[in-house]
């Protein structure tokens, strides 16, 4: 029954957010292609001839009314196809698959170094309130959550890399194609700490706030009322209610590196989808940008649905409710 | 300014010299032919001369990698065509020309033809060096020349050699023997040589296309063995090159990885993960020098005219122009959109051409004489919009710079940046910002001050009366003069129209500004058309101390 409860649940939500990705859709499509004017000639610029505005025109699939274009690019991408590039006059996919799984990776190698330590940091940090720990802490995170990444990034290529220590860090990430980021991880130390420095201090807010909460609790102090060991209360009682929340605030911060990767793959030149979108909106290639306006926010769908399936399977008083 | 795809992105296909060699247009002669002395001689090119050479024997080894931003994934390899910048580090280092620059931008046979004779008007007779290999094996002859110059002027090829060679016919490209092939134009053009030894008008093997087997092939000192766009490439050394080993290549491996970012590009260079990048930008000169690294600044050829429609009001009164152009300054300009780095102009361009007119007096800012040439014109106190864009760097700062140096003679000029500059109303502006690149002066001629069908004529050059009208006739006896002497004389004859009448204030000529690490030797300071030298002419004579 608690397990049909949770698969109706994880339904409801999934169509949901299929519902809100074909919005999302509508959005991108309306944002790119079926702006007021012509793609073609804004694309082509001064180049523009006759020729190669029709052949430009026929290659977006310009020709019909703005619905018929519509549902054959949503339908396209339905069936794993977002068109060709038009920079690099090759598949979307194949232009872009190899990107995925770079900053993929880079966003992995993130959570998975700051969402223990942010969840350790935050719940130490609350049960030693308004001691020392808690007050270095508070204002680390702080300091750091105020700090762009740009000047996060920057910051650490000047002291390890080109400056101040020179040469013991490669100061960007040089991925030779064909190869992958894991083949090089000296490389990856730069940007994935500061993508952990970006994240970590949301993280141990959140979690230290909640932990608090959750230690105040009438249930946390019926349980040491009982007499159970302070280790028993924290990791039976008052942990999992107090990850309720913070899973949230981790699935926004994982669902924001899939997007805020582009500055850190700037400053790193790490051969990402950041990097791609950026090169793709330069040179006005739509394809590519609609491609990744929507993997970015299947990204930020999927990963708040693992968030509240999460919350929901260590929360008992949620669970139950289902 | 044209054939330019991505011009934000610091393109430089249009910064290409052509740019032509008193030789080449030779007494009566017009041959150029190669002797010991074209091939340099001496070995270990590169090694010497030129004040910034640093001193060293060339060795082999290492792998030398390049930073280079400007590309993306629209880069591609073509041995005859470029789109973003790093595809001209691969084009130089894998395709040769028929003819070369020199550091000095002298044309001459130490390509891979090593006899061009252009003395019968309506023929060029070329003759290739024997001996030649291309990468797969293949020997090179006239078959791969005829084959490459067709390619050049297909249209559906749409590539940039094209109109440059708009005069030779295709039809009629005669083998001669196994090594020379003769070149039948419509009409005489004594700038074919130049073309031949443009960049871009590499020879490839005779069925080359961008997509078939053939891709990689040509006969320069490195074989790409990989391409990724907006990635990376690696090349390898050719072993089979056909210069002697004294002359390079050095490199055991070249490496070129694209950067989206400047910033990211200086950090590697100074973290030691590349060798050597383009387009140091100008603020971190200093920084980068204090940190160890060499700078290498050449002279470039390109230029931002600040275009007045000499038919359009207000510009239809020569009065008018000349007080706009007496309101610059010049050297204020220079400073404020290239950061100093280039040289000042005098409303004329084509500096790299043998013909350029360097005795005319420098114009300077002279605002009395603008004002009252702007009272006798019935202008004083006049209003007037600047068209520009961001489409080359400086290209805004150009146009509020002058704004302001306008003020000072009562004028107001109000800028307009229009990111839809180059859409319909381009070139049928009274008043506008353009960007051009390094050109010899017969061929942006072509391109900017002749009436239809010259593409990109901003000013309405030449005037129908008065001086200059008979520019059109001059131009036409320039291609046909064969005596460089004779023909200076045309070029300066138009020049001086140019300077006294014209409708350009072009204030100053680029620099290329490129850094790398003191381990690479052999860069000179050159003048030339692609950054580091020339990419190290094609990573040639370039080498690890």
């Amino acid at each position: 029954m608690k397990l049909g409860g949770i698969a109706g649940f994880v339904v409801r939500r999934l169509l949901l957010g299929l519902l809100v990705l074909g919005l999302v859709s509508i959005v991108v499509f309306a944002a790119t292609q079926a702006l007021p004017g012509d793609p073609a000639r804004s694309i082509l610029g001064r180049t523009a001839t006759p020729a190669s505005l029709k052949a430009l025109r026929d290659q977006l699939g310009l020709g019909g009314s703005v619905l018929s274009q519509y549902f054959s690019w949503i339908g396209g991408l339905l069936h794993g196809d977002a068109g060709n590039s038009l920079a690099a006059q090759e598949p979307v996919t194949d232009l872009l698959g190899d990107k995925v799984v770079n900053s993929a990776f880079l966003v992995f190698c993130s959570g998975i170094i700051s969402i223990p330590i942010s969840v350790a940091i935050g719940s130490y940090a609350a049960l030693r309130r308004d001691r020392t720990f808690d007050v270095s802490t508070s204002i680390a995170t702080l300091v750091f959550a105020a700090l762009p990444e740009f000047v996060v990034g920057v910051s650490l290529v000047v002291i390890f890399a080109t400056t101040v220590f020179t040469g013991f860090l490669p100061a960007i990430t040089i991925i030779s194609p064909g190869a992958r980021p894991w083949n090089d991880m000296t490389a990856m130390i730069l940007p994935t700490a500061t993508l952990v420095l970006a994240v970590t201090p949301y993280v141990v807010r959140i979690m230290r706030a909640s932990m608090i909460e959750v230690l105040e609790s009438d249930y946390v102090e019926m349980a040491r009322l009982k007499g159970l060991p302070e280790r028993t209360v924290i990791v039976r009682h008052a942990l999992p209610n107090a990850l309720g929340p913070t899973f949230q605030v981790i699935a926004i911060n994982l669902a924001y590196l899939a997007g805020g990767v582009i500055v850190v793959e700037y400053v790193f030149n790490y051969a990402g989808i950041g990097g791609a979108l950026r090169d793709a909106v330069s040179t006005q290639d739509l394809p590519v940008v609609q491609a990744l306006a929507m993997l970015i926010a299947a990204v930020y769908v999927v990963l708040n649905l693992l968030a509240d399936v999460a919350t929901i399977i260590v929360t008992p008083r949620l669970r139950t409710r289902l | 300014m044209v054939d330019n795809p991505n011009p934000g992105a610091g393109l430089d296909l249009d910064r290409l010299s052509l740019s032509r060699r008193e030789l080449l247009m030779g007494a009566g002669g017009v041959l150029l032919a190669g002797g010991l002395a074209a091939c340099g001689g001496s070995g270990s090119s590169g090694s010497t001369g030129g004040g910034s050479a640093p001193a060293g024997t060339p060795k082999k080894g290492g792998n030398f990698r390049l930073g280079v931003t400007g590309g993306g994934a629209g880069d591609i390899v073509d041995g005859q065509s470029i789109v973003n910048k790093p595809d001209q580090a691969r084009l130089i280092g894998s395709w040769e020309t028929l003819l070369t620059y020199d550091e000095d931008y002298v044309l001459g046979t130490d390509g891979l033809a090593e006899e061009v004779d252009s003395s019968v008007p309506g023929q060029v007779d070329v003759r290739i060096r024997s001996g030649i290999e291309f990468h797969n094996g293949k020997t090179l002859t006239a078959d791969d020349v005829i084959y490459s110059i067709n390619r050049i002027l297909d249209p559906k090829e749409g590539l940039f050699g094209a109109a440059g060679l708009g005069s030779v016919d295709p039809k009629n490209l005669k083998k001669m023997d196994a090594n020379t092939v003769r070149v039948g134009l419509k009409q005489p053009d004594s700038t074919i040589p130049d073309q031949l030894g443009q960049y871009f008008n590499g020879i490839v093997p005779d069925g080359y296309e961008r997509k078939n087997d053939l891709k990689w092939v040509g006969t320069g000192p490195y074989k790409i063995q990989s391409f990724s766009p907006g990635q990376q490439s690696v090349a390898v050394r050719n072993p089979n090159y056909w210069r002697p080993a004294s002359e390079g290549p050095w490199f055991d491996q070249v490496t070129v990885t694209d950067f989206a970012d400047a910033a990211a590009q200086v950090n590697a260079l100074l973290g030691g993960q590349i060798d050597a990048i383009t387009d140091l930008p100008f603020a971190q000169v200093d920084s980068a020098k204090s940190q160890g690294m060499e700078v290498l600044e050449g002279t470039g050829g390109g230029w931002l005219p600040i275009c007045m429609a000499i038919d359009m009001d207000p510009f239809t009164d020569v009065r008018v122009r000349q007080a706009f152009r007496l309101m610059a300054d010049r050297p204020a300009l220079l400073e404020q959109a290239l950061s100093g780095h280039g040289r000042v102009a005098n409303d004329i361009f084509a500096p790299f051409d043998p013909c350029y007119s360097s005795d005319l007096p420098q114009r300077e800012q002279d605002i009395d004489q603008a004002k009252s040439l702007l009272k006798a014109a019935g202008k004083e106190g006049m209003t007037v919009d600047l068209h520009t864009t961001n489409g080359a760097a400086g290209m805004v700062d150009s146009a509020n710079v002058f704004a302001a140096q306008c003020k000072a003679a009562g004028v107001t000029v109000n800028v307009k940046n229009d990111p839809n500059y180059y859409g319909d109303q381009y070139l049928k502006l009274a008043f506008s910002v353009d960007f051009w690149g390094t050109r010899a002066f017969l061929p942006q001629v072509s391109l900017g001050s002749l009436p239809k069908p010259c593409p990109y004529n901003e000013t309405h050059w030449p005037p129908k009366s008065g001086e200059g009208s008979d520019y059109v006739s001059l131009y036409q006896q320039a291609l046909k003069e064969t005596d460089p002497t004779k023909r200076c004389d045309i070029i300066h004859e138009m020049q001086k129209a140019e300077y006294d009448v014209g409708g350009y204030i072009i204030a100053f000529f680029n620099n290329l500004v490129d850094a790398h690490s003191p381990k690479v030797q052999g860069f000179k300071v050159s003048k030339a058309t692609l950054n580091l030298d020339t990419f190290g002419h094609g990573f040639r004579t370039i080498w690890f101390a």
